[in-house]
C-alpha cells in the first residue's frame, strides 16, 4: 500500500468524523496510543515505527506500548501490517533483504534497533510462534532441546558424554517442563523419540510453542497460531495462551475477532495502509471504539 | 450388453465382445514382447516354434490380430456391439496412420512393383492421404480400426506367404553397403503392428469414445514402460551371461584356497577378481583395475562432495541472489555438460606436471573429482532450495545463528538430495575412460602385486610434509580403461589371456558390478538419511 493511498483514506475518515470528534484534528495522532496508561509496567515500547518493503510502505508510523504479562491482540484485515509489526519486535524482518525499518522498539527500555544488539539474546528473550506449525523434521525431544543445545545451555554431545559432563538429566527435565507448559506432555510422553512431523496439526503447533518456551523467553510473539487448526485444537491453543500470559508477555496476531475478544487484555486495530488506528482495552475496543472505522471493521462493514 | 432401458452407468464389462477385445489386446502385448525378444536375438526368427518357423507364427498371429481389429470396427459401425464412438478418430491418429501408410505404400510400390522415380513418391503420398482420410473422416470406430487392422493384416500376410522370409534382404545400395536383413526388419515391423493393432483393440475394448481413448493410452504407456524396464534387464542379463564364464574361470572352494585377508584365508578363490596378470598365473585377473576404480571413485567423491556441498551452502544461504549466482549457475551447468576428454586434457596439462610429472592415481582422482563437482553442486543446491524456509525461520526465532541453522537443520534436510546427486555422478565417473586414459593409466595389465594400496601406502618421512604416499603418485589402471585397451588395442590377445573374449566380457561384468555396488551404497545412504527425516 502506498503512502498516498493511506493519506487519502485518513482524509476521508476525517471528513466523515467531523462533528463527532472530541476535539481531535487528525485521528491517528502518532503518540496517541503511546501514552495509553496500563496498570502493568511496559514490556515493549514502539515509537514511530515505519517499515518499507522496497517501495511498499508496510507500516506507517506505529507507536504503542505493550504491558508485561498480558495478552495483546493485533487485529485487522489482510495486508494491514500486523505480521510485519510482530516481526519487527524480534527483528525477524532483518532476514527480509528488501525491508527497511525506521523508528524505535524498546524491550525493557533498551533499544532493539541499535548498533551492537545481540540478536541471539534478543530472540531468546522474544520468542516466536508461526502461522503454520513448523517443527523440525527431528524427534520431539530434539525439537525441544534444539535451542538450548545450540546456545550451549545443554550439552549432550559425544564429547560431553565421553568426558562425563553430559546434561542428559537436565535435558529430560527441560523437555518435560516445556511440554507440560505447552499442555502436550500427556499426549506425547511415551513417544518423545518419534518424528515431530507425525503429530497432528494442533499437536505440532503446541510443540512449536513448547520449543519456543525451551529458551526461557520473556515475550512470545504469535503470528495467527491457530489459523491452520480445527476448532478443538484452536480451543486448546487459546487455553494455553491464557495460561502462558500468567508468566509471559504474549503478543498475538489474529484474524479471528472472537478469538481476540476471548483471549486478550489489550487489542490493537491495524487498518489498510499499515496504520495503527486504535489501541486499548479489549472490552472497550469491542464495545465502544472511538474510531468509526474500527467500529465498521469490527461490525463487519469494512475489511 | 446393457439394454436401452438400463442405466449407462454400468455397462456389461464381462460381455463376450469385450472378452474377445481383451484377448486381442493380450495377443498384441505378447507380439510386442516377442518382437522385442527377437530384436535382441533372444529368439531367432528362422528357428521353428512347435514345428513351424517363428516367422510364420508371427505372420499368422499378426493376420489374426488384423482381422480381429477390423471386425471390431465394422461390428461397432453396423451396431452389432454397443459402443460410444466419437465423430472422428482425431488429428493425431490421422497423421500417424498417414505416415504409416505412406511408408507402406512406398515400400510396396518400390520393392514389389519395382516402380522408381517420382511415381514411387506419388503412389506413397496417395496411399498416405487415403489412410489419413479413412482415419479422420468416418466415425471413430472405423477410423481407428481399419487403417491399423489393414496394416497389421498386410504385414501378417507378407510374413505368412513367405514374401518376406528369414532369408529376405533389402540391399540399401548406399556406399556403406548397408542392408536391411529379415532378422532386423521382421521384429521391427511386428513391433509397430503390435503397437497399432493393440492400440486399436484397446480402444475397442473400452467401447471407443473417451473411455476407449483412455484404454488406448493405457496400453501404449504400459507397453512403453514395460519395454524400458525390460531393455534395462536385458542389458544387464546380456552382460552377465557373457561375463560369468570368464569371471568364474578357475574358481575353487575350500579352506585355505583363497588369498589371505587380514590374516585370514578366504574359503573361496576367484582368480579373476583376486589376481592381477602375470606370466606365472594359471588364471589371469583384474584385481589391480578393480582396486584402481574403487580408489578413483572414493578419491573423487572425497574431493568433490565437501567442495560441492560447501559451494552450494554459500550460494543458497549466503550469496545474494543476483547476477553472480546466475553466472555461477550457468557455469556449473556448462561444466557438467563439458565433454570428459576436455577434463582429461586439463588433468594432463595441469595436474600431471604438478604431481610428479607422470600419470598418477592422484591426478586421476582429482580429474574425476572436477567432473563430479558440478553435479554435486547442482543437486545440493536444488536440495537446499527445497528445504522449507519455515525451518530457517523457526531456527532464527530461537536465536540460533545462521551457521548452526545450516549445520543442524538445512544440511540434514538436504542430505537425501545431495546423496542422489552423488549417486548419479558416481555412475558417470566410474565408467569414464577418456580422462583416466590421459591422467592415470599405465600399462594395460598391472601385475597383482602392484595393486594400488592407498591406505598401506602412507609413510612418514623426515622432511615436510612429513607424510608421503607413493601409491597415490603411481600410474595404475582402472576397469573402463582396461576394457577399452583390451578391445581396441587388442592387448592380451597373445599368450597372456587364454580366452580374450571371455576376459573382456568378464571385465565388463565386473565394471557393471562395481558401479552397481556404488549405487547400492548410495541408495542405502539416501534411505538412511531420509528415514531420519520422515515419520514412519
Amino acid at each position: 500500500m502506498s503512502k498516498t493511498t493511506s493519506t487519502t483514506e485518513t482524509d476521508r475518515t476525517d471528513t466523515e468524523r467531523v462533528g463527532t470528534t472530541t476535539g481531535e484534528t487528525d485521528e491517528h495522532v502518532r503518540d496517541e496510543w503511546r501514552d495509553y496508561s496500563f496498570d502493568a509496567p511496559t514490556k515493549i515500547g514502539v515509537e514511530d515505527l515505519d517499515v518499507y518493503y522496497g517501495d511498499d510502505h508496510a507500516l506507517d508510523g506505529v507507536s504503542m506500548d505493550i504491558p508485561e504479562q498480558s495478552v495483546t491482540a493485533l487485529i485487522g484485515p489482510s495486508g494491514c501490517g500486523k505480521s510485519t509489526f510482530l516481526r519487527c519486535l524480534n527483528r525477524m524482518n532483518d532476514r527480509v533483504s528488501s525491508a527497511r525499518i525506521d523508528g524505535s522498539v524498546t524491550l525493557d527500555g533498551q533499544e532493539v534497533y541499535q548498533e551492537g544488539v545481540n540478536l541471539v539474546e534478543l530472540r531468546k528473550r522474544v520468542g516466536m510462534v508461526f502461522q503454520s506449525p513448523n517443527p523440525f523434521p527431528k524427534s520431539i525431544r530434539e525439537n525441544i532441546s534444539y535451542g538450548p543445545e545450540k546456545h550451549g545451555d545443554i550439552d549432550t554431545g559425544l564429547l560431553a558424554r565421553v568426558l562425563g559432563r553430559s546434561d542428559e538429566a537436565a535435558r529430560e527435565d527441560l523437555v518435560e517442563q516445556c511440554l507440560r507448559d505447552a499442555a502436550l506432555w500427556d499426549e506425547v510422553a511415551d513417544r518423545l523419540d518419534d518424528n515431530a512431523l507425525g503429530l497432528s496439526g494442533g499437536q505440532q503447533q503446541r510443540l512449536c510453542i513448547a520449543r519456543c518456551l525451551s529458551v526461557h523467553p520473556e515475550v512470545i510473539l504469535m503470528d495467527e497460531p491457530a489459523s491452520a487448526l480445527d476448532p478443538i485444537a484452536t480451543a486448546k491453543i487459546e487455553d494455553l495462551i491464557a495460561e502462558l500470559s500468567q508468566e509471559y508477555t504474549v503478543v498475538i496476531v489474529t484474524h479471528n475477532m472472537q478469538q481476540a475478544a476471548r483471549i486478550s487484555e489489550q487489542t490493537a486495530v491495524f487498518l489498510t495502509g499499515g496504520e495503527l488506528v486504535e489501541y486499548g482495552d479489549t472490552d472497550q475496543i469491542f464495545e465502544d471504539p472511538e474510531s468509526d472505522r474500527v467500529e465498521d471493521y469490527i461490525t463487519g462493514k469494512f475489511g | 450388453m446393457a439394454g436401452a432401458a438400463e442405466t449407462r452407468l454400468v455397462s456389461g464389462d464381462t460381455s463376450r465382445s469385450n472378452a474377445v477385445a481383451a484377448a486381442a489386446v493380450a495377443l498384441a502385448a505378447v507380439l510386442f514382447v516377442t518382437s522385442l525378444a527377437a530384436l535382441f536375438e533372444v529368439i531367432t526368427i528362422s528357428d521353428p516354434f512347435a514345428g513351424v518357423p517363428v516367422v510364420t507364427v508371427l505372420g499368422g498371429t499378426l493376420s489374426l490380430l488384423g482381422v480381429a481389429v477390423i471386425t471390431f470396427g465394422v461390428g461397432s459401425y453396423v451396431g452389432a456391439v454397443e459402443t460410444e464412438p466419437s465423430r472422428s478418430a482425431g488429428l493425431v491418429a490421422a497423421v500417424v496412420f498417414g505416415v504409416v501408410w505412406f511408408a507402406v505404400g512406398g515400400a510396396v510400390t518400390s520393392r514389389v512393383l519395382g516402380i522408381g522415380g517420382v511415381a514411387w513418391a506419388f503412389v506413397a503420398l496417395l496411399t498416405g492421404a487415403v489412410a489419413s482420410a479413412v482415419t479422420a473422416v468416418p466415425r471413430e470406430d472405423i477410423g481407428s480400426t481399419l487403417p491399423a487392422g489393414a496394416v497389421t493384416l498386410l504385414a501378417g500376410m507378407t510374413f505368412l506367404t513367405g514374401s518376406v522370409g528369414p532369408a529376405w534382404v533389402w540391399e540399401l545400395e548406399f556406399e556403406q553397403q548397408a542392408s536391411l536383413t529379415a532378422e532386423f526388419a521382421i521384429p521391427v515391423v511386428t513391433l509397430f503392428c503390435a503397437l497399432l493393432a493393440g492400440w486399436a483393440a484397446a480402444k475397442a475394448y473400452g467401447g471407443f469414445g473417451a473411455r476407449g481413448r483412455k484404454m488406448g493410452a493405457y496400453l501404449l504407456i504400459y507397453l512403453n514402460a514395460g519395454s524400458i524396464v525390460s531393455v534395462l534387464f536385458i542389458l544387464i542379463a546380456f552382460t552377465a551371461f557373457r561375463g560369468i564364464p570368464g569371471l568364474l574361470n578357475g574358481t575353487e572352494f575350500g579352506l585355505g584356497t583363497g588369498p589371505t585377508v587380514f590374516g585370514f584365508a578366504l574359503p573361496v578363490s576367484i582368480p579373476f577378481v583376486m589376481h592381477g596378470v602375470s606370466l606365472f598365473n594359471d588364471f589371469q585377473g583384474v584385481l589391480p583395475a578393480i582396486a584402481g576404480t574403487i580408489w578413483l571413485v572414493v578419491g573423487a567423491v572425497l574431493f568433490a562432495v565437501p567442495l560441492g556441498v560447501g559451494a552450494a551452502i554459500f550460494l543458497t544461504e549466503y550469496a545474494e541472489r543476483g547476477r553472480f549466482t546466475q553466472v555461477v549457475e550457468v557455469a556449473t551447468n556448462g561444466l557438467w555438460s563439458t565433454p570428459s576428454i576436455v577434463f582429461g586434457l586439463f588433468g594432463f596439462a595441469f595436474l600431471i606436471p604438478r604431481f610428479g610429472g607422470g600419470k598418477s592415481l592422484l591426478s586421476g582422482m582429482l580429474t574425476l573429482g572436477f567432473m563430479l563437482l558440478p553435479l554435486v553442486l547442482i543437486t545440493s543446491r536444488e536440495a537446499m532450495l527445497a528445504v522449507p524456509d519455515e525451518y530457517r525461520d523457526a531456527s532464527a526465532a530461537l536465536g540460533v545463528s545462521k551457521w548452526q541453522t545450516i549445520r543442524s537443520v538445512v544440511v540434514p534436510a538436504a542430505l537425501p538430495g545431495v546423496v542422489t546427486g552423488v549417486i548419479l555422478g558416481v555412475g558417470r565417473i566410474a565408467g569414464e575412460t577418456a580422462p583416466i586414459l590421459l591422467t592415470m593409466t599405465g600399462g594395460t595389465f598391472v601385475p597383482g602385486e602392484r595393486t594400488v594400496d592407498v591406505i598401506g601406502g602412507f609413510e612418514f618421512v623426515s622432511t615436510p610434509p612429513f607424510v608421503a604416499n607413493p601409491e597415490l603418485l603411481r600410474a595404475t589402471t582402472a576397469l573402463p580403461f582396461q576394457l577399452y585397451a583390451l578391445i581396441t588395442a587388442g592387448v592380451g590377445l597373445g599368450d597372456n589371456v587364454s580366452s580374450p573374449t571371455e576376459f573382456q566380457w568378464a571385465t565388463a561384468l565386473v565394471l557393471l558390478l562395481v558401479v552397481l555396488s556404488f549405487y547400492a551404497i548410495g541408495i542405502g545412504a539416501r534411505y538412511y538419511f531420509r528415514r531420519k527425516l520422515d515419520y514412519e
